[in-house]
């Protein structure tokens, strides 16, 4: 499979197994799903070296009789496995007698957005170039300190391609590719280990991996020595870039999704035009940045990607939706229907069936540098400089969250102070919002695909 | 299809590798999910799927293919050749493979069970979940949100090498589950939970404790005790936790430290720590892919993804670091048997070192005495996850928990957050129960490497805790 023509390919395939579905059975409505994936990967570890090259490919087939529907997939894109997955999902269908009374049909054709900026460079990057970033990188890292013992590198390549045919009329297909790499460090110090890494990804020019290796480094080392809070107290706390990223991510990328807001799983569900987060605070999921890692031309059933507005201004303005939950809240498919959703995505998404995921959630900037955030806080204040642990075992129903922040330093009297021992720091997301008291201007691309400056929110309890 | 991978096996050896290795994988997977009144969620998946490794010099190459054709699994060994041919000259660290005596199975090697899910129809299973959802609704109040899950894995495994291996089992998960969130008076809502799986027939979902009815009336009891909760106290206090998260414990804290992937490296603090005392005598983890599983509970493995036997290794014994887990590379290297631990979620990913069921030991305490021994402190029940750095600092959430003073349970507990570093932990295990329950399943599992969820099982008794950090309310 080639990138250039893997759109057509895969549109014929879609094709090929709709028409053979509607032949087995006409009075069915069909929704055939395609998926391609390459993916290069070198890890360097220690010196110990682990390389991947494949391509994930498979098809998945949904099938509604009325109310009743069925999925089923298959690994392998060949006519036959293609016909598997409608035979199965006809079985399926046909085996049960459970309704989903609230099923109104696939989704509806529309014209589709745009797809990401890709270079074509990234194509032509061999294992032995990922492995000299590889290489520098650790490199790098190790030049700053003795204590930097434990370096891993990570780089790969990545491309892929999707389309969607269905008894309706969409016949849509989509294709992106991106290179990304990350170095994590752990410098040794006695008993004592710290951790830290960087990161960088893009679809539309070649990986940047100069200086990660040696940031990581310098913020391991510098975290040594670290002494207790000796403390139970609530303060404020200054999450960086990537631990903001990852609070958005876990709370209000989580609750504004459709499903928990029809289900009223989501603590938002009826609080449409209600305050909910300090006035500096405005969050988009941008469907369609044309340097977005999560753009594409359409969503996973076909719909055109969008930028949506969560909140703007403090105030929640719309939730995500893919065709069914869009249809049950009466506002439509907002084109964030997804296969594996959850934070991190899959990497064999026909295996999924639709769900809703945001396609690359953005917290605007404000106005403040990082240091100004920093010397607002009087008094005692936590930084938490990158994503804690924890974060993601949190409950979005509940929004109470307690993590473990590794990478921490304490704030006195406006300034950054030395780095604590890791300490625990709990609260509930949603609190945590209407107590926001400083939006940074240093939006930052974290690791989760989140785009975030950084937060200072109030209240919450620390214990170190 | 043996034949195939023994022709792959050739083709990679061939071109210069010195060590191959050949699997394929042919699962069925079946989830049925319903929330509320409304089926979510009626599916089947076909995985089947043919991965090579192939080792030069000590590195190892990994490549795939969705194809059981000679052509495209030719194709994938020699991209799998290409790959640690490439690498090679990088490697500082290598992990190669002397060639042993070949691994051969037996129809033994694979559990048998009653009722296996491939005897029942869909309709059966439908059945299941709607009991659940029945059950649950019957023993909760003020529910917002029912959710009831069944999901089973099965299908068969073949693995060749380089040494002539002849591997072919077939594996087993089937799990049910129920999720029930209730709204208190305050606004605020509550979750309650109940389910477990593992290598069961369907006979398992008709036994004592296990039973839709007790599934769903469990996870609808837990909510509704919910709704009367207080937030947990923050600070460091006594705990009891229960066997559900003295298992994620095991896996997720001491587990992952002892992968011996991490250990070679550096990366792991017990790095050059056998025969070091770690924890009291009262704290012992294993780790084996063939628990008793009709009494425990459990996964069965009996091979692993580079087609070594599986066994229980005894990790921690009395506090005492006895034994790290391997692949084959890693126990080499440290001069270790080789563990069965080389595991892979699907043929799409290359095997890693991940654990199977790991878990702590009993001991000889009656929940009572547990509870007496707690004496003033937080007992911590279910959880909902966790995750641990390789510092050895962990972070755990109980889905729930109670209060309890001078060995008496006051009142429940919402989530609860425990923290802390496990090597200190280890040193502050004050007892355990008698009791031992292994958890796993199909939903959720391990996520090493963006391997997930990769089905292991975890467990142990309750165990008493001298110090823990609870995040909670100052």
């Amino acid at each position: 499979m080639e990138y250039e023509s893997i759109k057509d390919e895969l549109l014929s395939v879609a094709d090929t197994g709709l028409k053979f579905a509607a032949k087995r059975d006409s009075s069915a409505e069909f929704e055939v799903y395609v998926h391609y994936g390459s993916v290069s990967r070198v890890e360097l570890d220690q010196g110990m070296v682990t390389a991947k090259d494949g391509a994930v490919a498979g098809c998945a087939v949904r099938v509604a009789k009325g109310k009743r529907l069925g999925f089923a997939c298959a690994s392998g894109i060949s006519t036959a496995r293609v016909k598997k997955a409608v035979e199965e999902s006809l079985s399926v269908v046909n085996s049960v007698s459970a309704e989903d009374d609230k099923f109104s049909g696939f989704c509806d054709p529309k014209k589709a957005g745009r797809e990401c900026k890709f270079n074509r460079n990234i194509l032509g990057v061999e294992v032995d170039e990922l492995m000299r970033h590889c290489q520098d990188m650790t490199k790098e890292a190790r030049s700053v300190d003795p204590r930097v013992k434990v370096v891993t590198a990570e780089c790969r390549v990545l491309w892929d391609s999707y389309a969607v045919a269905n008894s309706r009329g969409v016949q849509q297909a989509s294709r992106s590719g991106s290179n990304r790499c990350l170095v994590y460090v752990m410098s040794i110090d006695g008993d004592e280990r710290k951790t830290a890494y960087r990161h960088d990804a893009a679809c539309d020019r070649l990986l940047h991996t100069e200086g990660l290796g040696k940031e990581a480094a310098s913020e391991a080392v510098g975290q040594h020595h670290a002494k207790k809070l000796e403390l139970t107290s609530v303060l404020p706390t200054l999450w960086g870039p990537e631990a903001a990223a990852a609070y958005v991510l876990s709370s209000l990328g989580q609750s504004a999704h459709g499903r928990a807001v029809v289900e009223h799983t989501s603590p938002l569900c009826d609080m449409m035009g209600a305050a909910i987060a300090g006035e500096g605070f405005t969050l988009v999921d941008e469907g369609q940045r044309p340097d977005g890692l999560g753009t594409e031309a359409v969503d996973a059933e076909g719909h055109p990607q969008m930028r949506n507005i969560i909140v703007e201004n403090g105030i929640l303005k719309g939730f995500l939706f893919n065709t069914y939950y869009g249809r049950l809240f009466g506002v439509g498919s907002t084109g964030n229907c997804s296969r594996g959703g959850g934070p991190f995505g899959t990497p064999i998404p026909y295996e999924s069936v639709t769900g809703i995921s945001a396609k690359a959630l953005e917290v605007s900037p404000g106005t403040k540098t990082h240091d100004q955030l920093v010397s607002s806080i009087d008094g005692k204040g936590i930084l938490i400089a990158d994503d804690p642990m924890g974060i993601f075992h949190s409950t979005m129903s509940t929004g109470q969250f307690s993590v473990v922040a590794n990478r921490v330093y304490l704030i006195e009297k406006g300034s950054r102070s030395y780095p604590l021992q890791p300490l625990s720091v709990a609260g509930n997301y949603y609190d945590g919002f209407k107590k926001l008291n400083g939006v940074g201007s240093n939006a930052t691309l974290g690791l989760y695909g989140v785009r975030s400056p950084s937060l200072v929110f109030d209240g919450f309890t620390v214990v170190g | 299809m043996i034949e195939v991978l023994q022709k792959a096996v050739e083709y990679g050896e061939k071109l210069g590798a010195q060590f191959v290795d050949a699997r394929y994988d042919d699962l069925t997977l079946r989830t049925l999910e319903r929330t509320d009144d409304t089926w979510k969620d009626i599916q089947v998946k076909s995985r089947m799927g043919v991965g090579i490794t192939c080792y030069v010099e000590g590195v190892s190459g990994y490549s795939f293919t969705a194809s059981s054709t000679m052509k495209e699994v030719r194709a994938a060994a020699q991209k799998a050749f290409k790959m640690a041919r490439a690498s090679a000259p990088a490697a500082e660290l290598r992990l190669p493979i002397t060639k042993g005596s070949p691994s051969k199975s037996a129809p033994s090697d694979t559990l048998r069970v009653k009722i296996h899910p491939s005897e029942r129809d869909l309709a059966y299973k439908v059945d299941l979940v709607n009991r659940t959802i029945e059950a649950a609704r019957e023993h909760g109040a003020n529910i917002k949100n029912v959710r009831g899950l069944y999901g089973e894995l099965h299908g068969r495994k073949i693995f060749t090498n380089s040494e002539g291996s002849s591997v072919d089992w077939n594996y087993l998960v089937t799990d049910m589950r129920c999720f029930v969130i209730s709204k208190a008076d305050s606004g605020a809502l509550v979750i309650g939970l109940e389910g477990n799986g593992g290598t069961f027939g369907l006979e398992y979902f008709e036994s004592k404790g296990n039973t839709p009815e007790d599934v769903g009336g469990e996870a609808g009891s837990r909510a509704k005790e919910q709704l009367k909760a207080q937030p947990c106290p923050a600070g460091n206090l006594r705990a009891l936790i229960d066997e559900r998260l003295a298992g994620v414990l095991a896996h997720e804290s001491f587990g992952h430290l002892s992968e011996a992937d991490f250990v070679v490296t550096g990366a792991s603090p017990l790095t050059n720590k056998i025969g070091s005392r770690l924890g009291t005598p009262e704290a012992s983890i294993l780790d084996s892919g063939l628990p008793d599983i009709r009494k425990t509970g459990g996964l069965w493995v009996p091979f692993d993804d580079q087609g070594v036997r599986g066994s229980s290794t005894t990790v921690l014994d009395k506090g005492v670091l006895l034994h790290y887990l391997h692949n084959r590379g890693t126990a080499e290297r440290l001069s270790e048997r080789p563990t069965g631990n080389s595991r892979a979620v699907s043929y799409v990913f290359p095997p890693i070192v991940r654990m199977t069921n790991t878990y702590f030991m009993p001991g000889n305490l009656s929940e009572q005495e547990a509870l007496e021994k707690l004496d003033t402190g937080v007992y911590a029940i279910q959880s909902s996850g966790g995750q641990v750095e390789g510092n050895g600092s962990f972070l755990f959430i109980a889905v729930r928990g109670y209060w309890v003073e001078h060995g008496e349970i006051k009142y429940p507990l919402r989530e609860v957050a425990l923290s802390g570093n496990i090597l200190e932990l280890l040193t502050r295990v004050e007892g355990a129960t008698r009791d031992l329950h292994i958890q796993s399943g199909y939903f959720g599992g391990c996520g090493k490497g963006d391997q997930s969820p990769l089905p292991v099982g975890l467990g142990g008794p309750k165990i008493v805790i001298g110090n823990v950090t609870f995040g909670g309310k100052a």
